[in-house]
């Protein structure tokens, strides 16, 4: 008996119950025809579309920040990286409020030039951006550090700056750490409700005006805001998880085979 | 000519090495002696605590890697996603320098590249011969070449070549080996022990 084995797998399925369950009952005894109505199938598409917007702004924004932390040695920014995803989600919401709202001096400016965060694709796309960005983050870091750095020292020798190397040498050979850190981080935006609770609850802009993202289409199922009740949300979640969980495993599955290789 | 006298300390190991010759230099050391520690101290990729590298007279120990004019070579130096030619002729390209094709396709025939394809599709011995005409095309003003000579076929003749090659165009070269005796390939010999130098021809 390998007791390591054993009581590893039983953790594991402690962690997948709630997954296990909501398939069971929204796929069974819960199944709801207004779980997955036509209200659904838009929310699951608004989540798969900011989602995807935010991890491109991921790829262009902090891959360089993943490739500055795995070659520098700047430990303060290191650990500042990980801060929003350590505070509760909601006030992240919050904070894209007030930044953008009349009664701050940069919501006046912002205003002004005509940006607008408060149930817009914008606002929506920048929670899930803060939300996902450390995932991300944390995902290219260990892949640039585990980089033999043989061919980058080469390149700098020959002439070119750290941001140079990183473009045309490292990132030209890294598709699969692109690929995995993208779907890893694109499985975290889908997952996301606090923050997109507060800064967008639903989008008032075409070509999603009035639709909500999946986690708080499901919410709105629940709390009883939209006919459907408990046996709704379950049926919504489930199709949620059956969308959005090859994501999360092709993710994993391109990870696993780079390190194999 | 390169001038160099660098210290760093590396936990228990502490280098203090110096260097002061122009041509073709062999350093000889045993594993573990220092002499890669003191070629990426030379080119920057290793900070130094105390120490100076002039070349020419003129001193860049305190420019970034990219812009010293020293390139190193390991057996690891490579671009691997890019295909030979290009390869050559990427430093070149990088400092905005123009190359002579007569000059690229005679270093090419002289080291006995004759083959083409993704560098990373290539063997050890191939892959290290475009590095180094690589670095030889990029014309820096030294090149560091630390255990690049020891996979490759036919390795005096290869050797003799890139002395005169790298000869011709001005650049130093400085090349470690395990092999004492290798010092016969150069005109220095410098030996390395526990992170020192000692000069011996």
């Amino acid at each position: 008996m390998n007791w390591l084995r054993a009581i590893s797998l039983a953790a594991l399925v402690l962690l997948l119950i709630p997954i296990i369950v909501l398939l069971y009952y929204g796929l069974g005894p819960f199944r709801n025809p207004a779980g997955y109505s036509v209200t659904v199938l838009r929310s699951i598409e608004l989540s798969l579309f900011s989602s995807a917007v935010a991890v491109v702004v991921d790829i262009m924004l902090f891959t360089p920040l993943a490739y500055y932390l795995a070659r520098g040695s700047d430990r303060l920014a290191e650990s500042l990286v990980d801060i929003p995803v350590s505070v509760p989600h909601p006030i992240i919401g919050v904070a894209l409020l007030i930044l953008d709202s009349p009664i701050s001096p940069t919501g006046k400016f912002l205003i002004g030039l005509g940006i607008n965060f408060y149930n817009t694709l914008l606002g929506l796309v920048i929670a899930l951006v803060i939300m996902s960005a450390p995932i991300y983050v944390k995902s290219m870091q260990p892949y640039f550090e585990s980089r033999d750095a043989s061919s980058e020292d080469f390149a700098m020798g020959l002439g070119a700056s750290r941001l140079r190397t990183l473009v045309s040498v490292v990132l030209p050979d890294s598709y699969d750490g692109l690929a995995s850190a993208s779907l890893i981080s694109m499985s975290r935006a889908l997952s996301e409700f606090g923050s997109i609770s507060i800064i967008a609850y639903y989008v008032l802009q075409y070509p999603f005006y009035g639709v909500s993202s999946a986690s708080i289409t499901i919410w709105e199922f629940f709390s009883g805001n939209m006919a459907g009740g408990l046996q709704a949300a379950v049926t919504a979640s489930a199709a949620m998880i059956l969308v959005a969980l090859p994501i999360a495993l092709a993710g994993h599955y391109v990870r696993r085979k780079r390190e194999k290789t | 000519m390169i001038e160099a006298s660098v210290k760093r300390k590396l936990g228990t190991f502490a280098l203090s090495a110096d260097i002061n010759d122009g041509g073709f230099i062999c350093l000889a050391g045993r594993n573990g002696s220092g002499k890669t520690c003191f070629m990426k101290a030379i080119c920057g990729q290793l900070p130094i605590d105390e120490g100076f590298v002039r070349l020419g007279g003129v001193d860049v120990t305190r420019l970034p890697v990219e812009r010293k004019g020293i390139v190193m070579v390991t057996p690891g130096s490579s671009i691997p996603h890019l295909r030979v030619d290009p390869h050559l002729r990427w430093g070149a390209k990088l400092r905005g320098a123009t190359l002579d094709e007569g000059r690229v396709s005679r270093v090419k025939e002289e080291l006995g590249i004759d083959f083409t394809g993704r560098v990373r599709t290539l063997s050890l011995g191939m892959r290290e011969r475009v590095s180094l005409a690589t670095a030889l095309l990029t014309s820096p003003k030294v090149i560091l070449v630390d255990e690049a000579f020891s996979n490759l076929h036919e390795r005096e003749a290869f050797v003799s070549t890139y002395r005169r090659l790298a000869s011709e165009s001005g650049i130093d070269v400085v090349f470690s080996t395990q092999d004492e005796s290798e010092g016969r390939f150069a005109d220095h010999l410098y030996v390395v022990a526990e992170g020192r130098t000692q000069k011996r021809a």
